[in-house]
């Protein structure tokens, strides 16, 4: 089956989806999905990942996974290919060329009809004025680097510009605002809320529900492939009909403190002193990336490091794990100066620092079943032997929600927020002194975002001697966390208590990042 | 981009430092032969008198350090010395040598490149079809046989039974572009084994590049099929395929020994080849010094574009 082209815009519908059902080998991805795209608003498809939101929105596109069996009926009734903006943008620029290489053939094919000499400067001139609607900052510059030169968002508005230069009236954009920063994530709603404003139809696939109310005009709720429930998105915020959406609603307000019965210790376990670090492999007086004059990590008590992503709070993390070691200043552990590269650290000092990082299936041998990778934490930092480690594995995992029979698998077959509890519970088992978690909740729906924050909290109140470092984006998140550190451009704006640093900001960049979390007002 | 010049700095730096070793190392192991260029030169009468007065003319009763030393003071000067056994300046040795090399060299990687990014494109476009297997098969085949086998094989059926082409370039002198007839067979024996990598490398990087996902969304914009082979995915296919193609230029420019002895090609190759037999110390310094500046330049210019075709896997000294 292919995506049928009609021409005509009858009664205003640009694409309308019915009955579609994907199956591979007999299993059904997506299943009676329907919904249509109308001019100038937005049809938002909300669901956890796997529930089948890329595979609906890559139909409309006319592309189906290989080996697909596809029933049902997609109809666009505008002429012109589906934009498409994907999750990652930087996957869709060819990373050997200037980013402004498509945009350039896509120009070139629209320029045919101009005599030959004119046609590289109407050319330009078209890739430009895609560029500055899609408010792409200064094209001239920005569009003849290559794609690794720009920043996330900055690549979105490029390959936006692509849809736009196209002249799509139907634009399908993935995920546009995981593992962005609130200032970032409210510029990618005006955005879209921009194109809406040219009579574009677009289609938002998405978990995080804070866009999702700012934007649509129509909600359709996924679970595994079918859709739970859809409509109008004030009757279905306001009177949620289905179970599954109430519980995805009340995941996104629900709070989970980690002054869960937590009997605190104020003993710091890691003092960092003067710690000023610069570019991995730069010369000693290359840009500083990094400056945290002092910091300290209480056990039992959790600190949020906040800031914009490029702010430096993945690199703190990365100097207290050992894995970036071009920094002067010194890190102590009980005392102790650790050696800044984790190669000089002892094996209790390598197990003392566990790090849990964003990407868990990167995180993975894909070839190992979960439970032996999560097991040789215990082997190689605390000389466990294997069997008393596999048990200890089975343990540790079955107590954050991972049964042992789906251990047992290898992580291809594991969900990702599963497999993100499964790192974490491969991390407790060196049992650490300090646990650095980077962004582990972004990427992740409400509901299993929620499940682990609630995990993480009753670690730190279960075992008191365990800090617990939060790197996030996400404000709500870092609400709840003891103390906060926000980060900007590599310093240490402000540091303190949660509560005085959210509700009171005394600096300027607190301020502005606090604002504009608030959920973003409809426009 | 100041990251980049401070890092060809670094690379001439660790460059010449590495020429250096090569240099010495060379000497160490021209000295460790069994006799020297006055036993050589002395030739069927090796009387015991007459190769000590050769030796003292050619200076080579002095230690081997003070030899060293002299010679790396004229090469400070740009001289690289003169040939123990014919007294020619080794400059002009290794000029008159370069000539037939270079021609090799060039007229084997003119064919190269297209032959073997062609191939290469052409088998990943029809990956596991009949073409690529054909394609995948011939060059394994193809790589497997060594050239001295090969250019024995070509000889015997091209030269001496079929008669169509020279067998050897005796009697041309160092001007072979005036008897093309003479290049066919040397060239094709160099192609043979750098062609079927080159195909190998670009079909791997090929097949990668054409199930990315940037493919994937040039083709839904509508771009022509051509054009994202050759202008998106082929740059980012050919940066393992530049380093290959780096080693292969080398190796030529290196003078193929094999090649030019068996077709009696009069390059750097054989020049090396003689120098040695003679124990001419300096002649082979002075290659080893050409050797190491080639081998170090196109090192570091493969990795310069490398960088520039996978910009995002930064450089490593």
């Amino acid at each position: 089956m292919s995506v049928k082209h009609e021409d005509g815009t009858g009664e205003g519908l640009l694409a309308e989806v019915r009955g579609l059902r994907v199956e591979i080998e007999g299993r059904a991805i997506v299943d009676g999905v329907a919904f249509r795209v109308l001019p100038g608003r937005v049809t938002a498809l909300v669901g956890a990942s796997g529930s089948g939101k890329t595979t609906t929105g890559l139909a409309l596109l006319g592309e189906y996974p290989r080996g697909a069996r596809v029933d049902g009926e997609v109809r666009v009734t505008t002429g012109g290919p589906v934009g498409y903006v994907p999750q990652h943008p930087a996957s869709v620029l060819a990373p050997a060329r200037r980013v402004d290489a498509l945009l350039t053939d896509v120009a070139r094919m629209r320029v045919r009809h101009l005599p030959r000499g004119e046609r590289r400067a109407a050319a330009r001139a078209r890739v430009v004025r895609a560029a500055e609607d899609a408010q792409v900052e200064d094209p001239g510059v920005l569009l003849r680097r290559y794609p690794h030169q720009l920043s996330g968002g900055q690549q979105q508005r490029v390959v936006l510009a692509q849809a736009l230069l196209l002249g799509s009236r139907v634009v399908v954009a993935d995920e546009p605002t995981t593992g962005q920063d609130g200032l970032t994530k409210r510029r990618v709603v005006e955005q879209l809320a921009a194109l809406t404003a040219r009579g574009i139809g677009v289609v938002l696939l998405s978990h995080d529900l804070e866009v999702v109310r700012a934007l649509a005009d129509e909600v359709v709720v996924m679970r595994a492939g079918r859709v739970v429930e859809s409509g109008p998105a004030e009757r279905l915020w306001a009177a949620p009909r289905h179970a599954w959406t109430r519980e995805l609603l009340a995941a996104e307000g629900e709070v989970t403190s980690f002054d869960v019965g937590a009997t605190r210790s104020r003993r710091p376990v890691v003092r960092v002193r003067g710690l000023v670090a610069r570019h991995r492999g730069g010369p000693p007086s290359g840009p500083v990336v990094l400056r945290v004059p002092a910091l300290d990590l209480r056990a039992g008590e959790c600190l949020a490091v906040v800031g914009r992503s490029g702010s430096g709070k993945t690199t703190l993390a990365r100097c207290l794990a050992g894995l970036h070691r071009d920094h002067d200043g010194e890190i102590r552990l009980d005392d102790t100066v650790v050696p800044r590269s984790l190669r000089r650290r002892t094996r209790a000092q390598l197990a003392a620092v566990q790090y849990v990082f964003q990407d868990a299936r990167a995180a993975f041998d894909e070839h190992r079943p979960v439970v032996r990778q999560v097991a040789r934490t215990a082997v190689r930092l605390r000389g466990a032997d294997a069997g008393t480690a596999g048990r200890e594995a089975v343990d540790v995992l079955a107590r954050l929600g991972l049964p042992e029979e789906l251990v047992r698998r290898r992580p291809g077959e594991l969900s990702g927020g599963e497999l993100q509890r499964a790192a974490l519970a491969r991390a407790l088992l060196a049992r650490p002194r300090v646990l650095l978690c980077d962004e582990v909740t972004s990427g992740l729906d409400a509901v299993t975002r929620r499940d682990i924050v609630r995990t993480l909290a009753e670690l730190v109140g279960e075992r008191g001697d365990v800090a617990l470092v939060l790197i996030t984006h996400d404000l709500a998140t870092a609400a709840l966390a003891h103390r906060v550190a926000v980060l900007d451009a590599g310093e240490v704006v402000e540091q303190g208590s949660a509560r005085q640093v959210l509700d009171d900001p005394r600096h300027p960049f607190t301020r502005a990042l606090v604002g504009t979390a608030e959920p973003a007002a409809r426009t | 981009m100041s990251g980049l010049r401070s890092f060809v700095a670094r690379r001439l730096l660790l460059g010449v430092a590495q020429i250096a070793a090569v240099v010495l190392l060379v000497f160490a192991l021209t000295e460790a032969l069994p006799g020297d260029a006055a036993v050589a030169l002395a030739g069927d009468q090796p009387d015991p008198a007459r190769i000590e007065a050769i030796r003292t003319a050619l200076e080579l009763d002095r230690p081997a350090w003070e030899r060293l030393v002299h010679w790396a003071a004229g090469l400070l000067h740009g001289d690289l010395g003169t040939s123990l056994t014919s007294g020619r300046p080794v400059a002009r040795y290794l000029a008159d040598a370069f000539g037939p090399t270079l021609l090799l060299a060039a007229l084997t990687v003119a064919l190269l490149v297209p032959a073997g990014v062609a191939l290469g494109v052409l088998a990943a476009r029809y990956e596991g079809r009949p073409v690529d297997r054909l394609i995948s098969s011939v060059t394994l085949a193809v790589y497997a046989v060594p050239e001295f086998a090969l250019g024995v094989l070509l000889v015997t059926v091209f030269a001496l039974r079929l008669g169509w082409l020279p067998p050897t370039a005796v009697g041309h002198g160092t001007d072979l572009l005036a008897h093309p007839g003479v290049l066919v067979l040397p060239v094709l024996v160099l192609l043979a084994r750098p062609v079927c990598s080159l195909v190998r490398l670009v079909r791997a990087g090929m097949i990668d590049a054409l199930a990315s996902p940037y493919v994937a969304h040039a083709l839904r914009y509508g771009v022509s099929g051509a054009r994202v082979r050759y202008l998106h995915a082929l740059p980012h296919a050919l940066a393992p395929a530049v380093q290959q193609l780096a080693r292969t230029i080398d190796w030529l420019l290196c003078g193929v020994v094999v090649v030019e002895t068996l077709f009696v090609v009069p390059g750097l190759g054989t020049v090396l080849l003689g120098a040695v037999a003679e124990r001419d110390v300096p002649v082979v310094q002075g290659l080893a010094v050409v050797f190491g500046v080639v081998t170090v330049v196109l090192n570091l210019g493969a990795d310069v574009i490398a960088h520039r075709l996978a910009p995002r896997a930064g450089v490593a000294a």
